[in-house]
């Protein structure tokens, strides 16, 4: 008889940096202890996917990959909302805490090779976005034109900016950032995510395109609702859920929306997925 | 054949078979008024042990799916921090366990174990887990007018899922094993040869028993087609909301829920636990979100909710079972009489326009 794995021990990791994001968002680079969990996990993760972070003491919660599984390097970016996210924002280099996953069922990017990609996010909606983004980019030849839109409130709510300086210089990809209010320094469009679609040099079209968008609920609504005017259909938008998770494993039920446990059946769902599942986003 | 007889008197020498054996046994009291309940039997309860009383609230579920239960030990210095995983292999055996309570395990086996993760906590406890089902035959005392096990199709007379199950004849008390560890068991002197008579007096009072419930029929069935196919209208469910009193009372005493939260402690000095709790959906709290955004805010829609997860057709055909076993709990400790019972009928009078 097979021992059965047991899904709910976390498993032990080190913290190797920490880099400030933005207002309460670090970046924490880590490793697993045991080298070979570190290479199954590496094997294992795909864009879209999330784990379960421990911080002992403090409690779990579930966090998303925002590294491609081409980097091979781990790290989580989290935002400080309660007692553990908390608890992780006082940790430096060389703390322990737990991880257990990868888990949910990512973007599953080989479905749509051949295709062109619209990335689309705002805040720290960017978390989950970011790992398929540098996937694509990593297996370029597989897709077709990738767009990247990018906003925040204000020029230091943009996370991620070296990637972007980077991606501005590239011919692989279109990036493009937006600000809802700019700062001196900022020299770069003004306006809603949204307004970006209607920039002169976008040329934005629906056909053979798939929409990735991540965001705050407001966002979210504006940039269907443009996205839809463009010509997507439900199907060609796909976004991630967020719900309240206690096991990542489909056990615990808190993230049970419709027919759907967000944690294994998601977090990666369509437009048209998550509309017949009847609950706000 | 595997069907005995056992006399009257020696019913509970059951027990102290099992307890010889090296179980725990967990059997039904009586407290005081209409108070009954399961705890483990010692030498000096073990006389006490009632075969027909009204089924305890507080469902036997608890014996494999604690209320709370450490889920792991995790010790940190400066060395690091250690993750000590507690799995609970302790033999344990339910006495008196009736038809729908077993049916609230095998959904429980369903949910638990058959999915793509297993759940080992509960893994551990089911496989060292022996139930002696008891079939309601004692009108007065074991059935009441909420029960509904007829039409959940779950009792009074479990066909599965038990190890043994025990039926009244009067002076003498059926035996069937449901499995090979019950079966062993037969190998006791207590045991005796059943013969047809016995079988035909089992079949009679069955009957007999049918008759009395009050609850035969239900809608069970059309709600479940109602609810599947989004039949139910946003008014039912607003009018099935504001009865609630979100008490979560109607999820703690039910035998099929499975949610649970998850929550650290700590133990001793540098030593964290990790314990997971019965969770209730009727509470508000359980779906809120990090900025308090709470997708299910209005408490119709939490109502909405349990009543989908149990009765969706999706969910019946991805657990093979439903996850309401007809106990009749629900209905006995709702302040605003939404039990499933009531649910089911309210369903019912909504789609026939009434
Ligand atoms: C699939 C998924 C991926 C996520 N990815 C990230 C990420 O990459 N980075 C990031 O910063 N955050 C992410 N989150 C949100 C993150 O899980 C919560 O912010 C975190 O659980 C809060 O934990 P806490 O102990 O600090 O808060 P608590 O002290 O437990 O609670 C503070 C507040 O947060 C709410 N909350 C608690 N747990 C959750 C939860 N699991 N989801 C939402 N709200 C919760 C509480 O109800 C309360 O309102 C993700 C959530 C999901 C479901
Ligand atoms: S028992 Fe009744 S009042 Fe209490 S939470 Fe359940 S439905 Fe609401
Ligand atoms: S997070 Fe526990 S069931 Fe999805």
């Amino acid at each position: 008889m097979s021992v059965t794995e047991n899904i709910y021990e976390p498993k032990p990791a080190v913290l190797e940096r920490v880099v400030d994001e933005i207002d309460e968002v670090k970046t924490f680079y880590w490793r697993f202890i045991d080298e070979s969990e570190q290479r199954r996990f590496l094997e294992r993760f795909e864009p879209g996917q999330f784990a379960q972070v421990s911080i002992f003491g403090h409690g779990e919660f579930p966090a998303s990959l925002p590294p491609s599984p081409t980097e091979g390097e781990l790290f989580f970016t989290v935002r400080k909302v309660g007692s553990a996210t908390s608890a992780m924002h006082e940790m430096g280099p060389g703390a322990v805490f737990g991880v257990r996953g990868p888990y949910g069922n990512g973007f599953k990017m080989e479905s749509y090779a051949g295709m062109n990609l619209v990335f689309v996010a705002g805040g720290i909606g960017m978390i989950p976005l970011r790992s398929c983004i540098v996937y694509a980019l990593a297996n370029r030849e597989m897709f077709g034109d990738v767009k990247v839109f990018y906003g925040a409130r204000e020029p230091r709510g943009l996370m991620y900016m070296p990637l972007w300086r980077e991606y501005e210089e590239s011919k692989d990809v279109e990036c493009h950032l937006t600000v809802d209010k700019a700062d001196a320094e900022w020299s770069g469009h003004v306006g809603v995510v949204g307004s970006l679609f209607k920039k002169r040099d976008v040329n934005l079209t629906s056909k053979n395109t798939v929409a990735f968008v991540c965001g705050p609920p407001v966002m979210f609504r504006f940039v269907i609702r443009d996205l839809k005017t463009l010509g997507f259909s439900d199907s060609q938008i796909i976004s991630t859920l967020e719900r309240y998770m206690k096991c990542g494993v489909g056990k615990c039920g808190h993230c049970c929306i419709g027919v759907a446990y967000v944690c294994v059946d998601g977090p990666v769902f369509t437009y048209k997925q998550i509309k017949q599942l009847g609950e706000d986003i | 054949m595997r069907a005995r007889i056992i006399q009257r008197e020696s019913v509970l020498e059951i027990i102290d078979i099992l307890r010889r054996e090296g179980y725990d046994v967990a059997a039904p009291f009586r407290g005081r008024g209409r108070d009954t309940f399961f705890d483990l039997v010692t030498d000096a309860n073990k006389d006490d042990v009632r075969v027909h009383l009204p089924n305890p609230y507080y469902p036997p579920k608890r014996f494999v799916l604690p209320h709370i239960e450490r889920m792991m030990n995790i010790k940190c210095d400066d060395g690091g921090c250690c993750v000590q995983p507690e799995t609970d292999v302790t033999p344990l055996a339910v006495f008196g366990i009736r038809s729908c309570d077993v049916a609230g395990i095998q959904h429980l086996d369903r949910f638990y174990l058959d999915r793509d993760f297993k759940d080992v906590y509960y893994e551990r406890r089911r496989d060292n887990l022996f139930l002696v089902n008891v079939v309601c035959t004692d009108i007065e005392n074991d059935i009441d007018e909420m029960c509904f096990c007829m039409c959940a199709d779950t009792g009074p007379a479990a066909r599965g899922h038990f190890d043994l199950q025990l039926m009244d004849l009067g002076e003498v008390f059926m035996v069937v094993a449901g499995s090979a560890k019950g079966e062993k068991l037969f190998e006791h002197r207590i045991f005796e040869k059943a013969d047809a008579a016995h079988v035909e007096k089992r079949r009679e009072i069955l009957a007999g028993v049918r008759r009395a419930f009050k609850k035969k029929v239900s809608w069970f069935s059309a709600a479940v087609r109602l609810v599947s196919r989004g039949g139910v209208s946003e008014q039912t469910w607003e009018e099935i909301g504001n009865r609630c009193l979100e008490c979560g009372g109607c999820t703690y005493v039910c035998p099929a829920c499975t949610c649970f939260t998850v929550s650290d402690r700590c133990s001793a000095a540098g030593e964290v636990e990790r314990v997971r709790i019965w969770d209730s959906c009727a509470l508000s709290g359980y779906t809120r979100m990090a900025g308090g955004f709470n997708p299910r805010k209005a408490v119709h829609d939490r109502r909405n909710r349990r009543f989908f997860r149990k009765l969706a057709h999706y969910f019946v055909q991805r657990e093979l079972s439903v996850a309401c076993v007809g106990c009749g709990r629900c209905e006995n400790v709702c302040h605003g009489n939404i039990g499933m019972p009531s649910v089911v009928e309210i369903l019912r009078r909504s789609s026939a326009g009434m």
